[in-house]
């Protein structure tokens, strides 16, 4: 019955976001765009417990594929996103079938080299990724040939949201799938899941690939907003915040993504405005705080309250 | 939705109109690294602005100048795109300034562009960032305009053949194009271009190879800090100095990192737009207002860069007001004297003309530090890599 409720409400809150803070559109948009690679990270990671530190190769690899095509081919940005979750998800597939093979710190290690291959390959590749200068020249035609990307950032705004909602309820569904319960089970326990006869290898094969499509999405969607692709969108820094933001705010839950995403950033955001020069303590302190007191991230901090008040009205009975 | 919205937005902007309308205070957005491993840059800046503040006061014309810090990291476009875009709606900012990394500048064009507002690069060295647009000014320097007099120097002092080690990441690469290009057009000959991995510590291995090419003079591009004290070190153990193999650089012994190079600086060559020692009534006005307001502060060529920049900035506001093209126009063609020299700024390119000085490394004879001596200048150096 309160199925709707959550959604609804979460949907209530990005409208109320666009009204509240009409000069904080282009930052509202990257958190929506963030919160797009850390759902990604969360299918990866917090459903099929594939250890990853380089969900970054899938991003940048979108960004760059998103940004090359509306160079080089058309600014229509749905076609635009689609060659970005494509490349994206390409990248997964070919690395995934090596990566899945492996377990625990090997695999770590091996999914920040691919990341660090991505960067040094668009480093070396000067005259099609412009290097450390960035890709420029990217120009967006209107969204569905309507809605022109203006300076105050409003259809920037309801583009990423819409893209947000759409992979949102996707994953959605697919998690609540078969597929999506035999994921958790491999998370649980790939030797049992093995003896039922759930073949984990190619399982985690499609979770990882699925995952590089949507951190390709993000990154296509970050290329057309910002009108260019630095090779930052490769570095380790992304990789590393979209994990902590997921562990913040839960891993293995969707909504744990959307709240550890929307709060790491807002206070990174505050912070870093009042204090520019100090703010990375505040930062500090909020993982500290996160990771001592309330481990399974911020989304379960309202089921734990209410488990309490639910004990003590047992109690009373 | 988008209606009201847009009444909403509406509304607050007049609402804010209505306080700017009676102070006329003009806000100056500064986008700059003030955390991570580039802070520095910030700090130089910062410390620059706030001592043009305390020499001009705070006053351009009739209108009153506030700056507004904002914290890039390093090179981040997303971000800083993101940043501009609140300067300019909600901050209300009528200049931007700042720019460190050429990616973090080109963010912002299309924003600038639209926004008709005048945009002054403190540092940010490639090209054609000028070309986004008409918005940008420089008050830096590009790659070119110190490369390629220092190519043109070598080669008026003999030196025929050169091997070229340069950091393997853009400005490094950027350097070494330049040079070779600059070097090779006069008859130059470069007899090996290395590329050193970003993440290089020993630099025996290219050193010694430069060596045993025995070239008259070896180029080189390195990003500041620790692998510079590495470089020149192993630079003089390995005794290419006492086979006569010059060094040539460009930034490499920049005052902040200078005094940590020690002994085995003295006598390296570099090309560069300002020294901390330049002799001049405005250069000592600057370094003893710097030395007084922030101890154990040291003048680089990014408080510079900010010092001049600002200069430009209130120049722009006491002819101009908030009106962007207008102060465009009154910047292009202006000339002045900065802590480096005079100083013009370029009506095509945009960055301004300087002096390029050829300086040395030296003990200072009173001070007991290190110091870039100017040994030669070549004077009025446009933006040469504009029409590269």
């Amino acid at each position: 019955m309160k199925s709707w409720l959550t959604p609804f409400l979460v949907l209530a809150l990005a409208g109320a976001a666009f009204l509240l803070f009409p000069y904080n559109l282009a930052f509202l948009t990257r958190i929506l765009i963030m919160i797009l690679l850390v759902l990604s990270l969360d299918l990866v990671l917090g459903f099929a417990g594939i250890a990853t530190l380089g969900q970054a190769a899938m991003y940048g690899t979108g960004a760059y594929a998103a940004g090359l095509f509306a160079v080089h081919a058309s600014g229509n940005p749905l076609a635009g996103l689609l060659v970005g979750a494509f490349a994206g998800a390409a990248l997964a597939l070919v690395s995934g079938l090596l990566l899945m093979r492996t377990r625990g710190l090997t695999l770590i290690m091996l999914t920040i080299a691919v990341a660090s291959l991505c960067l040094e390959a668009a480093n070396q590749l000067r005259g099609l990724t412009g290097g450390a200068d960035g890709l420029r020249g990217i120009r967006m035609q209107p969204v569905l040939g309507l809605f022109p990307f203006d300076f105050a950032g409003q259809t920037g705004y309801w583009y990423a949201l819409s893209v947000t909602v759409l992979v949102f309820a996707g994953l959605a569904v697919l998690t609540r799938s078969a597929f999506g319960l035999s994921l958790r089970g491999i998370h649980e326990s790939p030797a049992r899941m093995a003896a039922i006869g759930v073949s984990v290898y190619w399982r985690q094969v499609a979770a990882y690939t699925i995952g590089g499509g949507i951190a390709g999405i993000a990154g296509a969607l970050a290329a057309q907003i910002t009108q260019l692709v630095s090779l930052e969108s490769y570095s380790f820094t992304i990789s590393a915040e979209a994990l902590i933001m997921l562990i913040l705010g839960g891993a293995g839950r969707l909504y744990g993504a959307v709240i550890g995403t929307v709060i790491f950033m807002v206070v990174h955001h505050v912070a870093a405005a009042n204090d520019p020069f100090n703010w990375l303590f505040v930062i500090g302190a909020l993982v500290l705080f996160v990771v001592f007191l309330v481990p399974n991230g911020l989304v379960s901090l309202p089921l734990a309250v209410t488990r309490l008040w639910k004990g003590a009205r047992h109690a009373r009975a | 939705m988008t209606r009201i919205s847009c009444a909403a937005i509406a509304a607050a902007l007049t609402a804010l109109c209505g306080q700017m309308a009676g102070a006329d205070t003009i806000k100056v957005g500064v986008i700059a690294p003030f955390s991570g491993p580039f802070a520095t840059y910030g700090t130089q800046y910062r410390n620059a602005i706030e001592v043009y503040v305390a020499q001009h006061g705070n006053k351009a014309g009739e209108h009153e100048i506030e700056f507004v810090y904002k914290d890039s990291g390093g090179p981040n476009p997303d971000q800083v795109r993101s940043i501009a875009q609140e300067l300019l709606i909600r901050d209300r900012v009528d200049y931007l300034a700042g720019f460190t990394f050429t990616p973090n500048a080109l963010a912002v064009a299309p924003l600038i562009d639209q926004s008709e507002t005048p945009t002054v690069i403190f540092n940010a060295a490639t090209s054609s960032i000028n070309k986004e647009s008409k918005f940008f000014l420089r008050t830096s320097y590009t790659m070119w305009q110190v490369s390629e007099p220092l190519a043109q120097w070598a080669f008026d002092q003999g030196i025929k053949t050169v091997a070229t080690t340069v950091s393997d990441y853009g400005p490094g690469i950027d350097a070494e194009t330049a040079f070779r290009a600059a070097f090779e057009e006069r008859g130059g000959k470069v007899v090996d271009a290395i590329r050193m991995p970003l993440s290089t510590t020993d630099f025996t291995p290219f050193l010694q190879r430069v060596r045993d090419e025995k070239p008259d003079a070896v180029f080189t591009f390195l990003p500041g800090g620790p692998p510079t004290f590495t470089y020149t070190k192993t630079y003089n153990e390995n005794g290419l100095a006492q086979e006569g193999i010059r060094f040539l650089g460009t930034a490499e012994t920049e005052e902040v990192n200078l005094q940590g190079l020690g002994e085995a600086a003295v006598g390296l060559t570099t090309a560069y737009h300002y020294s901390g020692a330049h002799d001049s009534e405005t250069n000592r006005a600057f370094t003893a207002k710097l030395a007084e307001m922030f101890p154990g502060a040291v003048a680089n060529w990014s408080s510079v860069g900010a010092y001049d920049g600002v200069d430009l900035i209130y120049h722009m506001v006491e002819t101009s007001g908030s009106d962007g093209p207008a102060a465009i126009e009154a910047a292009l063609g202006r000339e002045w004297e900065s802590p480096r020299g005079p100083l013009k700024l370029d009506p095509e390119t945009r960055t301004v003309a300087q002096n390029v000085y050829i300086r040395e490394v030296e003990r200072d004879p009173a001070s007991g530090q290190l110091v870039n001596r100017e040994k030669g200048v070549i004077a009025n150096v446009g933006d040469l890599g504009w029409t590269r």
